[in-house]
């Protein structure tokens, strides 16, 4: 729930933007209004960090669960469409993966088998993430593990698969990461229309998930959400059984990070066990909260604000992004109770702050 | 939401939605920007002065700024002012490429400066590759790249690593007979290593009498690791040697750790590949006088032309206030150097800034390194030839040079020894 | 007649065999090759040694001039010193060097032959025996220039027993490649009373070319005698490793723990705390070295309570400006303190810079303690276990005698009667957060000879120190202590076996494991909350 107005608003927006790039970024691109493939792939990023926000946004401002480690689900999701894009490059191209070379590998370790098939790639962006995130999920909220300490330990988990994955024998590239894509689905890295179409194809996705989140929590079963956030206790006390919403609602929390992950790399080019951090999982909070939790117009809107001014800073004034991102974080939390939405235009009905 | 669409509504977010695109559009100034004004070449740099490797990437931009200020001194580079833009990629993989595409695209610069660790090296290469842009890569590296799009003004395996691995295994250097090669885990030392074992089993030298171990980047408890060098020191079979490709503020955690454990370069040296005389900046250097490094450059280079180097970086710290210390000069600060007045003169020779003729006309010139070697690009690759210096710690944290080449040998850039 | 003899007198001086022989000596130290000159500095201390107190003296001259790189090799002869300054090597009397004369190349090989000669030359000219005893050690390890006949030569005219007392066993054990084979053993066993793989590895090496019987099986029992020492030493080793990473775990959650115990709040920023504990600690070492420097060495210890004062206030202004509105909202507090941590890196990097910061080491900091087989007690780390020891003792003190601890602990039992039983929780808490960060001040000051000092030392320590605090119990000191030393200890079990990265990663699988079993931690608070 949130806003009427304001969720349509961002609803037509990210509507309007995913029918205009394809046409300001293709024929019109040299125009006066086009869009150069170089704002299509800053906008593509932002709608995957949208994206990203509503995943988060769903089990936290609804559900009351904090994940300080949904970089993992995000990172694995771009693992998984890297490898693809590689074994793709490698199989079809002759393209030889970097981490074979320096590895001394005259060929890829099994986990790499069928990776050259999009599908089975799919498939695994959609299931393999989503058996990490019930699995965690059931075990701990089975032990009634929440709040803060379910926090700390998303972060320690996250900060373990960052360790694993920079080792190089593990045979994800480690350090380097995974990076010289040729190509993905037919369409070139590096190629102008293929900026604007995984643009698109992000502006779609983040679309799609506002939508369906957006009729997701206004359904009972977000309302239940809703009243495990409130009062857990409660709740199982009344005889109702809070760890299978708590668990859905985690399990596809985790399916939409992966998904925002798999549109993320293609775009960046690149994918590092950076994306693992600690620091980049509490981002993702940083944004849902600053934007406004409780409201998924507000993790959209943190999400794209606060992104949005760190591409802008980073290139021409990077020493002053961490103070800006500090003190507004700090003013915000301790000011702010419900994020940026405390400052919407009046008249719109906000969530009661819960916790 | 059940009001449906009126007119007001639809307003609103269509406006909302061209607030969005227009915000969209604030991260690139550069539309308002001109490609190029008239008078003036732009010139990118690609080096972190934020995260792991702030303390020793920040200060090569200030060195671009140096001598982009020499070149604009004597009139610019056919006329045309250097304009040097910055950014900070904060050790940030990913971001080195952004902010690449950024420089190319919407900066228009004429050639990037850029790059530490290989890496960053690796995300900025697809970026120069398709916009057929040139990369001016100042570290020394391992080598088996060799893209027409990056300039690798500092020196493969061949030309760094062998020759100093030579030295110890000879009557020199104490002919060290047994390795232990411990390194930060990423794909430099993996390959240099990788080289090492091909080049000692050419040699006849048993698996036994080598170890290979790898921390993560950023590692800084070596007292396990180092106890176990201890132990494979005190083992018979003939002097041991360590090859430390760690990198970062690995090296100094690495090396206090050695002298408090008592152990004597003289007896077990380390040879420290990627150590330089800022790495020691906060260490007591009197137990660890003896290790060695290998560079294109020491500060301790006897000649005018050094001289003259470290005259005008102290002057340059002391007149901008960066803060670097203007007495510590270090290999990839002379060969960014290098690089801009190599760029320089290509450009001058082939009488244009575009990027083909630069290429072209780069093997032609050649330029006098604070080193004392003439420097230039080969004929049929994009690698520079470079002296090479192998250097001896002393007791105040800097490297006395202990052997140098002859004159530049030609980089070899896909070793013969790469196992696999 | 007098006149004559005088000049035939002084020309026989001129040309005596003494003097030309310092020719040859020192002309030597210039020859072309590595081996030859680390040959001639042998031969150097062999001429001292045997050659009388002033022959000593003159030696050490031009080995010291050696290893301080003032020795010069002309085609006219060696010189010390440059230019008009110069002295000739042979003469020590002053004569200009040639402009072409080059200064020595000085690689390990010749630093080593070097040091052992100064070593075995110090024996004989130096009057202090504490010098003496100082050399012996370091002729232990660097022989390159001893020999049986200089040692003969030292042990003739020593007199002090503390020397004598190393003299000996080091005769003893040159005897290695004597003749007589109980020479021969008796080596073995002097070589053997020091437990170290280096020594095995000597009597190893030399047994393998050894043809009498009974010195085989004197050198096998004394290596089977080293091997369990140096076993016993090894898992000492492994011991003091695990409890050094112990107690930096434990100095890095101690405070962590006593905020979370009390508050339910978690501190993001601790690893910043320690940061400025670290940075107080360098501040008050520039501050002793301009106003007192002869108390430099003892910086460390002034800056303990400066470091603890310097974080607890910064904690206090934290609490106040951020946390209190904040108390209700934990998860906020999550973010509301990495954003205060953010802030604080930065903040140090744009005023300090991102440099390693220089820190004198202290004596007791600097080196080691050899105990029993390659076991070494590092100082440095021992410095951290006292620190951390210390900082538990004096937590638990002020928990225990204090009113303050005894408001801390009624408040973390049950807030709302302590409110009702008068206490002030608020300002308890202001108190409870002063105190965490001052102690993870103390850390700062403990870690500071063994890490690198920046602004981002602090980001290492946090997930670790969480995985303590979670592990030991919500508020329960004991169980931080056990935590941390459980963690330290599995930790450097398994590093040497499958690398660091592993380590690290079990460790912290195992403990989000055990918290699945047991949410509370292994000491779970009493009480309600």
């Amino acid at each position: 729930m949130g806003g009427g107005m304001l969720f349509r608003t961002i609803a037509i927006s990210l509507a309007a933007l995913t029918l205009a790039l394809p046409i300001l970024g293709g024929p019109l691109a040299g125009s006066g209004i086009g869009i150069s493939p170089y704002l299509a792939n800053i906008i593509g990023q932002i709608a995957t960090f949208a994206l990203l926000a509503i995943a988060l946004d769903l089990i936290w401002g609804f559900a009351g669960v904090l994940s300080l480690g949904h970089g993992l689900f995000f990172a694995m999701g771009g693992y998984l469409i890297a490898m693809h894009m590689l074994k793709e490059g490698y199989v079809n191209a002759g393209v030889v993966p970097d981490l074979m070379t320096f590895m001394g590998w005259t060929e890829l370790p099994g986990h790499w088998a069928f990776f050259e098939s999009f599908p089975y790639t799919a498939a695994l962006i959609l299931i393999l993430p989503g058996m990490l995130a019930f699995a965690y999920g059931w075990m701990s909220f089975r032990s009634r593990v929440s709040g803060v300490y379910f926090a700390i330990i998303t972060q320690a988990l996250t900060y373990v698969a960052m360790l694993l994955m920079f080792r190089n024998d593990t045979g994800f590239g480690g350090n380097n990461g995974m990076t010289g894509f040729v190509s993905l689905l037919g369409l070139q890295m590096g190629a102008p229309q293929t900026a604007v179409l995984l643009a698109t194809a992000s502006t779609g996705a983040a679309l799609a998930a506002f939508l369906l989140c957006g009729q997701l929590v206004r359904s009972p079963f977000g309302r239940m959400l809703v009243a495990v956030r409130d009062d857990e206790a409660r709740l199982r006390f009344l005889g109702y059984d809070t760890v299978w919403p708590k668990l859905a609602a985690w399990t596809l929390s985790g399916v939409i990070a992966a998904i925002a992950g798999a549109l993320y790399v293609p775009q960046v080019g690149i994918i590092n066990p950076r994306l693992l951090s600690p620091e980049v999982s509490i981002e993702i909070a940083v944004w849902v909260a600053l934007g406004g939790r409780g409201t998924l117009s507000g993790a959209v809107i943190g999400a794209v604000v606060i992104s949005a001014l760190k591409f802008w800073l980073t290139g021409f004034a990077p020493d002053l992004w961490p103070f800006i991102l500090s003190i507004l974080v700090i003013v915000v939390v301790v000011g702010l109770p419900n994020g940026l939405s405390d400052l919407r235009l009046p008249g719109l009905r906000r969530m009661r702050d819960g916790r | 939401m059940t009001k449906g669409l009126t007119r007001r509504g639809l307003l609103r977010t269509a406006g909302a939605s061209l607030l969005g695109v227009g915000a969209a559009s604030f991260p690139m100034p550069g539309l308002i920007r001109s490609a190029r004004a008239a008078d003036t070449v732009k010139l990118g740099c690609l080096f972190s002065s934020s995260g792991a490797m702030a303390n020793v990437e920040g200060r090569l931009t200030s060195v671009v700024r140096m001598a982009a200020e020499e070149l604009n001194a004597g009139g610019g580079v056919m006329g045309s002012m250097i304009e040097v833009v910055g950014t900070d990629p904060a050790s940030d993989w990913p971001l080195y490429a952004q902010l690449g595409r950024q420089l190319i695209e919407q900066d228009q610069v004429a050639a990037l400066f850029g790059c530490w660790t290989s890496v960053s090296r690796k995300s900025v290469l697809p970026v120069v590759e398709q916009s057929d842009a040139l990369l001016y890569y100042p570290l020394h590296f391992e080598g088996e790249e060799n893209s027409k799009n990056v300039v690798y003004l500092n020196s493969p395996p061949s030309s760094s690593v062998l020759p100093a691995v030579e030295y110890l295994m000879g009557p020199d250097g104490g002919e060290a007979k047994r390795f232990f090669m411990l390194g930060s885990d990423y794909v430099w030392p993996r390959t240099i290593n990788q080289q090492l074992k091909g080049y000692w089993a050419s040699k006849g030298i048993p698996e036994t009498d080598w170890r290979e171990e790898y921390v993560p980047v950023g590692h800084s408890n070596f007292q396990t690791l180092i106890n176990q060098i201890r132990e494979f020191a005190d083992q018979p079979g003939g002097q041991p040697v360590v090859i430390l490709t760690v990198v970062g503020n690995s090296i100094p955690d690495f090396f206090r750790e050695f002298a408090n454990q008592g152990i004597s370069a003289l007896d077990v040296p380390v040879l420290g590949l990627d150590a330089l005389e800022a790495d020691f900046e906060g260490l007591d250097t009197a137990a660890l006088a003896g290790h060695l490094n290998c560079w294109a450059y020491l500060q301790s280079a006897a000649g005018p032309g050094n001289d003259k180097f470290k005259a005008a970086w102290a002057k340059h710290v002391a007149d901008t206030g960066v803060p670097y210390r203007g007495d510590v000069a270090i290999d990839p600060m002379v060969s960014v150097y290098d690089g801009v007045h190599l760029w320089a003169l290509a450009a001058e020779k082939a009488g244009s800034f575009a990027v083909p003729e630069v290429r072209a006309a780069s093997p032609s010139v050649s330029f006098a390194c604070p080193s004392g070697y003439e420097v230039s690009m080969m004929a049929d690759s994009t690698y520079v030839k470079r002296g090479v210096f192998i250097g001896s710690l002393n007791e105040t944290q800097g490297f006395d040079t202990l052997w140098q080449s002859e004159g530049t040998p030609d980089p070899v850039a896909f070793s013969p020894y790469m196992q696999g | 007649m007098l006149l004559i003899r005088l000049l035939t007198f002084l020309a026989c001086l001129g040309a005596s065999p003494a003097f030309a022989e310092r020719a040859a000596l020192s002309a030597a130290l210039c020859a072309p090759s590595v081996a030859a000159k680390a040959e001639a500095l042998r031969a150097l201390a062999e001429a001292g040694a045997l050659g009388g107190a002033a022959e000593a003296a003159w030696a050490q001259t031009l080995v010291v001039a050696v290893e301080a790189r003032s020795f010069r090799c002309a085609t006219g002869g060696a010189f010390i010193g440059e230019g008009d300054a110069a002295l000739d090597a042979a003469t020590l009397a002053p004569s200009p060097a040639p402009i072409d004369a080059a200064e020595m190349p000085i690689n390990n090989r010749i630093r080593a032959a070097a040091a052992s000669a100064a070593a075995a030359l110090t024996l004989f000219t130096d009057v202090d025996p504490a010098a003496r005893v100082e050399a012996t050690t370091t002729l232990e390890r660097r022989r390159e220039a001893l020999s049986l006949s200089i040692l003969d030569a030292a042990l003739a005219v020593e007199t002090d027993a503390s020397v004598l007392a190393l003299l000996k066993p080091l005769r003893a054990r040159m005897m290695l490649v004597d003749l007589a084979p109980e020479n021969r053993i008796r080596a073995i066993e002097a070589i053997a009373a020091d437990a170290t793989l280096r020594n095995r590895t000597m009597i190893s090496e030399a047994l393998a070319t050894e043809p009498d019987a009974t010195v085989q099986a004197a050198g096998a029992a004394a290596m089977e005698r080293i091997d369990r020492l140096i076993v016993i030493g090894k898992g000492l080793s492994t011991l003091y490793s695990g409890l050094s990473y112990a107690s930096v775990l434990l100095l890095a959650a101690l405070g962590l723990a006593i905020i979370f115990g009390l508050m339910g709040v978690i501190n993001l920023a601790q690893g910043e705390f320690i940061m400025i504990g670290a940075y107080a600690a360098w501040f008050v070492q520039n501050a002793v070295r301009a106003v007192m420097p002869g108390l430099i060495d003892w910086y460390l210890i002034i800056a303990l309570p400066m470091s603890f004062l310097a974080a607890a206030l910064v904690g206090v202004v934290m609490e106040a400006l951020v946390l209190r509105r904040l108390y209700d909202r934990p998860l906020m507090t999550l973010l509301a303190t990495w954003a205060v941590s953010l802030l604080l890196i930065n903040l140090v990097r744009v005023t300090i810079g991102t440099q390693n910061l220089e820190f004198h080491q202290p004596f007791y900091v600097v080196g080691g303690i050899h105990v029993v087989g390659d076991f070494i007690v590092t100082l440095n780390r021992l410095f951290a276990i006292a620190i951390a020891g210390l900082a538990f003792v004096g937590v638990v003190l002020v928990l225990r005698y204090t009113t303050f601890g005894l408001n801390m602990r009624a408040v973390a039992q049950n807030r709302a009667m302590a409110g009702a039983a008068g206490i002030d929780a608020r300002r308890t808490d202001r108190m409870a957060i002063a105190l965490g960060s001052g102690l993870a001040g103390l850390a700062g000051v403990a870690l500071a000879p063994l890490y690198n000092v920046n602004p981002n030392m602090g980001t290492g320590f946090i997930v670790d120190s969480f995985m303590v605090v979670v592990l030991g119990g919500v508020g329960s000191l004991l169980g931080a202590v056990i935590a941390s030393f459980g963690i330290g200890q599995i930790n450097v079990i398994i590093e040497p076996l499958y690398g660091a990265v592993a380590a690290k990663v079990v460790v912290l699988l195992l403990v989000i494991a055990f918290i699945q079993r047991r949410p509370e931690g292994l000491f779970a608070p009493k009480g309600r909350r």
